[in-house]
């Protein structure tokens, strides 16, 4: 799909998630200023923004192999915890002054174990996230996040009071509801922005100044409500799946004609369709609450199946999508099975589903292609 | 009304040209190291076949296969899913699940009483249960496609064949070997062991009959063999050349874009 969108802050997004250390980063550090990493959109960024750092979420963007982590994973292990750690060894994260990871999942976790013997970031942390939403799920993550508040302070010379972390939460809230605004306009029969520029929107929110971010996606908003709208496609679609941060991937399904209009992946919609409860009184719970209780889930979570199930198919309508692709990466367990529960939803819904496993690498594009052609051919598109 | 359709797959390059409805040219070449090469050698074959003088002679042309992107000639392609599909459906009405088993890569259709696609699956990315896998185990065992292929040569107690991985395969045949097993066991135990693997992929789309083998594989009667015996139905004896169902429905595709 040949894109009609010209937009300076489009291609300043599409630079930052393409890139790992990208110029703002630079910017950031030869300002003295700290940046802590973390591993998974259930870490509320919110934190990091009100201890004066910056938020960077790693990703394994540009990796071309695993030679280095192989020795701690082994063949049956995600693709992305294997890039990722591997570029850790080759010291291309060297620039962040501390890392956050959860118990995502068991592939996940063990870039933990092998963290801090093999690296020596200063700050490394592990925090437990519940695996199921309730009152005392909030609770449990609430006190996980006051611990993790008590340690930045005490590594990085801070106060993390109340205050700033409200401010912070109004930071992050602007940037969900300035993406939200963003998505909205991808409701249009005639969608000004493609799945694929929308991608290097939403994974730039992890990797920049939460401020300058909000200014230039406000730049950016501008230019595609003036821009002319993509009317030459085949088909809608909407990508589900866990990890996807290459827009890339979605370039090679657009190229073919179809445009992505929405997504439920853990780098898009599922970071900004919520936001954080400002009316909540101690931020803390309300940073909790948002991850353990409001934000679209992750398969991760158990007893929350009918509530993704109920937000894919309401994506589906509200964005008229004509059909979907689900994007698993190889040997991922917690999407693995979400799809068998996606494929029989689909059918009852009607709507055509194509299911992809991939690498975290955009390796193999020719099958890619041949699957997702024949998938817009199978829709008579 | 004279249409061509080019199957550029991994292993081979198909070409079909088909005037009202009839194949009158059909050919098979091994593919090169450039696809618009094979595409164009395949054509140029099947056209001398066909005593046309030349490509322009044709209303119309699809492409369809790896190479789909390569053939130069091609007003449009076409997956090979949709395309093996069509031409199965055509050579053989009846047929509603396509098993599509080519160079690198097998792929199964449940298709419509329209010969269209409804749901398909292909394989990841492994050689496990392709041309490519045969033509390993058929070096190991010094018995060429042929012998692995040929009904004389399937034992009656396959050897047990479990790793889903044709490298890894191959390590067992060839402990096989050095076991002292019987050759035509080990033989029926390869065809045996992608039969188990093509009939989990059947099952995801489900089971509807006929039931109809395409691509080059579709030449082995030993797999044809072991598959009936997995998916328990008869497998459709196709009345044409069923490496050429790519070719063949990218042609029939041809006729209706050229009628627009």
């Amino acid at each position: 799909m040949e894109t009609k969108l010209k937009s300076k802050a489009l291609d300043e997004f599409i630079q930052v998630a393409s890139t790992i250390a990208n110029p703002e980063i630079q910017k950031w550090k030869d300002n003295g200023g700290k940046i802590m990493g973390y591993f998974c959109s259930a870490m509320p960024s919110e934190l990091i923004t009100a201890a004066g750092m910056l938020p960077f979420r790693l990703r394994a963007t540009g990796s071309t192999g695993t030679e280095l982590s192989d020795s701690y994973f082994s063949s049956i292990n995600c693709t992305f915890p294997r890039h990722a750690f591997n570029m850790a060894l080759k010291g291309d994260f060297d620039f962040i002054d501390g890392l956050v990871i959860f118990n995502s999942c068991d592939h996940i976790r063990r870039v933990y174990d092998h963290w801090i013997r093999q690296l020596d970031t200063p700050f490394v942390k592990i925090l437990s996230l519940p695996k199921k939403s309730g009152a005392q799920q909030v609770e449990w993550f609430r006190s996980e996040l006051a611990i993790l508040r008590e340690n930045m302070e005490t590594q990085f010379g801070v106060k993390i009071t109340d205050d700033k972390l409200k401010e912070a939460i109004k930071i992050h809230n602007e940037s969900r509801r300035l993406l939200r605004e963003l998505y909205e306009l991808r409701k249009s029969d005639n969608p000004p922005i493609t799945g694929a520029q929308t991608m290097a929107v939403t994974v730039a929110s992890t990797a920049m100044p939460p401020e300058r971010y909000n200014q230039l996606l406000k730049e950016l908003l501008d230019d595609v409500k003036r821009a002319e709208g993509n009317t030459d496609y085949r088909a809608r679609l909407m990508i589900l799946g866990g990890e996807l941060d290459n827009p890339e991937f979605l370039k090679v399904i657009e190229d073919l004609g179809a445009l992505v209009v929405t997504d439920s992946v853990c780098f898009g919609s599922r970071l900004l369709w919520k936001d954080v409860d400002e009316s909540i009184d101690d931020p803390l719970t309300a940073l909790a609450q948002y991850q353990v209780n409001e934000r679209p889930s992750c398969a991760r979570m158990f007893t929350e199946y009918e509530k993704r199930a109920e937000y894919v198919h309401s994506m589906l309508s509200d964005f008229k999508a004509d059909g979907a692709i689900f994007a698993r990466l190889t040997f991922c367990e917690v999407w693995g099975f979400e799809q068998y529960s996606m494929i029989n939803d689909f059918k009852e819904w009607d709507i055509p589903l194509l299911c992809i496993d991939h690498e975290y690498t955009l390796s193999g594009v020719g099958q890619l292609r041949t699957r997702v052609q024949a998938f817009l051919e199978t829709m008579g598109k | 009304m004279i249409v061509g359709g080019c199957d550029i797959g991994s292993t081979t390059g198909k070409a079909v040209i088909m005037k009202d409805g009839e194949i009158i040219a059909s050919t098979i070449i091994p593919s090169t190291t450039k696809p618009e090469e094979t595409a164009r050698m395949a054509m140029d074959e099947a056209l001398k076949q066909a005593d046309l003088s030349s490509i322009d002679d044709l209303d119309y042309i699809v492409g369809t296969g790896y190479g789909r992107l390569k053939v130069q000639f091609a007003k449009e392609n076409i997956s090979e899913i949709s395309c093996h599909a069509r031409g199965a459906h055509w050579m053989s009405p009846t047929v509603r699940t396509v098993v599509d088993i080519g160079g690198q890569d097998c792929k199964v259709m449940s298709i419509s009483d329209e010969g269209k696609v409804v749901e398909f699956v292909m394989n990841d990315r492994c050689a496990a249960g392709t041309g490519r896998f045969f033509e390993g185990m058929a070096r190991v065992l010094h018995c060429g496609l042929d012998g692995i292929s040929s009904l004389e040569n399937q034992g009656a107690e396959p050897s047990t064949i479990t790793s889903q991985c044709s490298v890894f395969a191959e390590s067992e045949v060839v402990t096989l070997i050095n076991e002292g097993s019987d050759l035509k066991n080990i033989i029926a135990g390869i065809n045996n062991s992608v039969s188990g693997r093509l009939n989990s992929m059947v099952r995801k789309v489900g089971l509807v009959e006929d039931v109809a083998l395409t691509g080059g594989c579709a030449k082995n009667a030993g797999l044809a063999k072991a598959l009936e015996k997995h998916l328990k139905v008869s497998v459709k004896q196709l009345p044409h050349d069923p490496q050429i169902a790519g070719a063949v429905g990218a042609a029939l595709i041809a006729v209706e874009k050229a009628a627009g």
